[in-house]
């Protein structure tokens, strides 16, 4: 597996915190090449959605392919017809934030014949404390509904098991023991653990026996 | 089960389904389709029923018939869908039929935005629909709140034979925190002999109906109504007083504003300015007695809303001319930062100092 591909896709269960690991590489990206293009396919969620920290975005210099104005805050399924630009621009890094869920994952679907031929990997995002992915079979059966409506394969699984706020060491190791189940069952490498970064001492152990991606919060509540 | 990471709208739902609650009727928008989501996987694991109806005007019908039979049942909606709502509500209250209606606000009036708004204060609490009701309203501020009250709502509603609305905003029903969902021993609720499960020969047909033709009856009813909200008043206000004590001003606000709020009277508190909070969880019946216990003392109060300023109504009844109440909102969709909340306090406290 080309553990780093032009074009990296995110996907997962709802909730699994797919947002904010693309926001993340977004930045890994930009410190590495001149240009980064973050798409926001998310037409799941109405709030917390990548097109929400645009500002960031534009101060880091990755460009934000979403739907613009007006129509940004709208729940209305579309999608910015902006993204051939970048699959066809082979000067781009392309991350693209898909929603959550095999009904996410549609919106991902109609662009098989571009992706097919490039050179991209998709990644599926794990936190086993969220319902219905909180056991191998029910990553299993996500992961299988995401292949068959995107047309695509999951070439990798994240370990991105937390309980926000409250997360512990105890929560991530868990996490990756459900995960390493699932990568067995399903013959899919672990790409990586992402931690968020205030627990960077804590999990000091951890990184050294595992492949850890620390990342930051992006999605804020007014009171945070 | 220990904690999970989940969507307030998800816990909406998690916590209904822990209530007993295996009926749901609604209709999908934004910001609470989560809500429905979750139901349509969730109520036929436990042998429930989901039904995502043709309409709202639809789903609260339903509820009705449900309602009618005896078994917990809930709708949920946002904003618009909850004024559909209204006149089936009317009909619930008129036939005194137990059900859990939720409401995760949206900016409004008309389709408005889909962000967050505690604009339907007064449809929620002043009877949104035709006639001479009030039905209880609780407001969760965090997603372990909803767990609890969800189980009180169900109870509440099966105790007085009443609707009772839980109002949340849309980041209520967007944000993620980690829950955990605990057993609670039941409450002793008086049995459903009202309900239309049919008869075995033991009395009369049982019938639920809010069409009363004859004006005598139909005030009868009306005062037996209204006996019943008094009782209600007297057992179910809940609130919340956080800092009261000492305070000098008072922040009024609930839900999710009410977090912001906290940290910016926090930061008050920082800059030597004695100021706390009363947090209405119940917002129907309103917690009169923490005003009638610090309008005395505190100097003025302040309420918080996004809205152009509908529970600072209540709030001035309760603190009856003793002492200014001064108000700050938001409306539309936009939410008040902890920085606009600081500086309303430190300008009812009389300007920096």
């Amino acid at each position: 597996m080309n553990n780093d591909p032009r074009i990296k896709i995110i996907t997962g269960h709802f909730g699994s915190g797919k947002t904010e690991i693309s926001i993340n590489l977004s930045r890994i990206e930009k410190e590495k090449y001149q240009k980064v293009a973050i798409v926001d396919l998310d037409v799941i969620n109405p709030y917390f959605r990548s097109r929400e920290v645009n500002s960031y975005f534009q101060q880091l210099g990755v460009e934000l392919i979403a739907p613009k104005g007006e129509l940004a805050t709208a729940d209305l399924p579309i999608v910015s017809g902006e993204i051939y630009r970048v699959f066809n621009d082979h000067n781009y890094r392309v991350i693209i934030d898909v929603g959550g869920d095999k009904d996410g994952a549609t919106a991902l679907g109609q662009y098989y014949n571009e992706i097919k031929n490039l050179d991209y990997q998709m990644y599926f995002v794990v936190n086993v404390n969220r319902p219905y992915v909180s056991t191998v079979e029910g990553i299993m059966e996500t992961v299988r509904q995401i292949e068959v409506v995107s047309r695509l394969k999951v070439s990798a699984l994240i370990n991105n098991s937390n309980l926000g706020i409250e997360t512990s060491v105890d929560d991530i190791q868990r996490g990756h023991l459900i995960t390493e189940q699932a990568s067995k069952e399903l013959d899919l490498p672990i790409l990586y653990t992402t931690i968020s970064s205030h627990l960077r001492n804590e999990t000091k152990d951890f990184a050294k026996e595992h492949q850890v991606l620390y990342i930051d919060r992006f999605m804020r509540l007014p009171w945070e | 089960m220990g904690k999970v990471l989940m969507k307030g709208n998800e816990v909406i739902a998690e916590a209904a389904v822990h209530a007993g609650c295996k009926y749901y009727f609604g209709y999908p928008i934004t910001p609470q389709s989560e809500l429905v989501a979750y139901m349509a996987k969730r109520l036929p694991e436990v042998g429930g029923l989901f039904l995502q109806a043709e309409s709202e005007v639809a789903a609260i019908n339903m509820v009705y018939g449900a309602a009618s039979a005896g078994v917990r049942v809930m709708t949920s909606s946002s904003s618009p869908g909850v004024s559909l709502k209204q006149e089936g509500i009317s009909y619930l209250v008129g036939a005194e039929l137990p059900a859990v209606i939720i409401n995760v606000m949206r900016g409004g009036p008309g389709l408005g935005s889909i962000q967050p708004s505690q604009s339907d204060y007064f449809q929620a609490t002043k009877g949104g629909g035709h006639g001479d009701y009030q039905i209880p309203v609780f407001a969760p501020a965090t997603l372990q709140e909803i767990v609890d009250l969800m189980q009180d709502a169900f109870d509440i509603a099966d105790r007085y034979r009443t609707p009772v609305y839980i109002l949340g905003d849309g980041m209520l029903g967007q944000m993620m925190e980690p829950v955990e969902f605990t057993e609670r021993k039941a409450a002793e609720l008086p049995p459903k002999d009202w309900a239309t499960t049919g008869t075995r020969g033991d009395g009369g047909p049982k019938i639920t109906n809010s069409l009363r033709l004859d004006p005598d009856d139909l005030e009868k009813h009306n005062n037996h109504l209204q006996e019943k909200y008094s009782k209600i008043k007297e057992n179910e206000v809940r609130f919340e007083n956080y800092l009261t004590e000492d305070a000098d001003y008072i922040v009024v606000a609930y839900g999710t504003v009410s977090r912001i709020a906290k940290n910016a009277i926090k930061k008050a508190r920082e800059k030597g300015i004695k100021v706390g909070m009363i947090r209405p969880i119940s917002l129907w019946p309103f917690p009169e007695k923490p005003f009638y216990e610090t309008r005395e003392n505190v100097k003025a109060y302040l309420t918080v809303e996004m809205s152009a300023g509908q529970m600072v109504e209540d709030v001035r009844l309760a603190v009856n001319g003793y002492k200014p109440v001064h108000f700050y909102g938001r409306t539309g969709g936009m939410v008040p930062s902890q920085e606009d909340i600081l500086a309303e306090i430190i300008k009812m406290a009389g300007g920096d100092q």
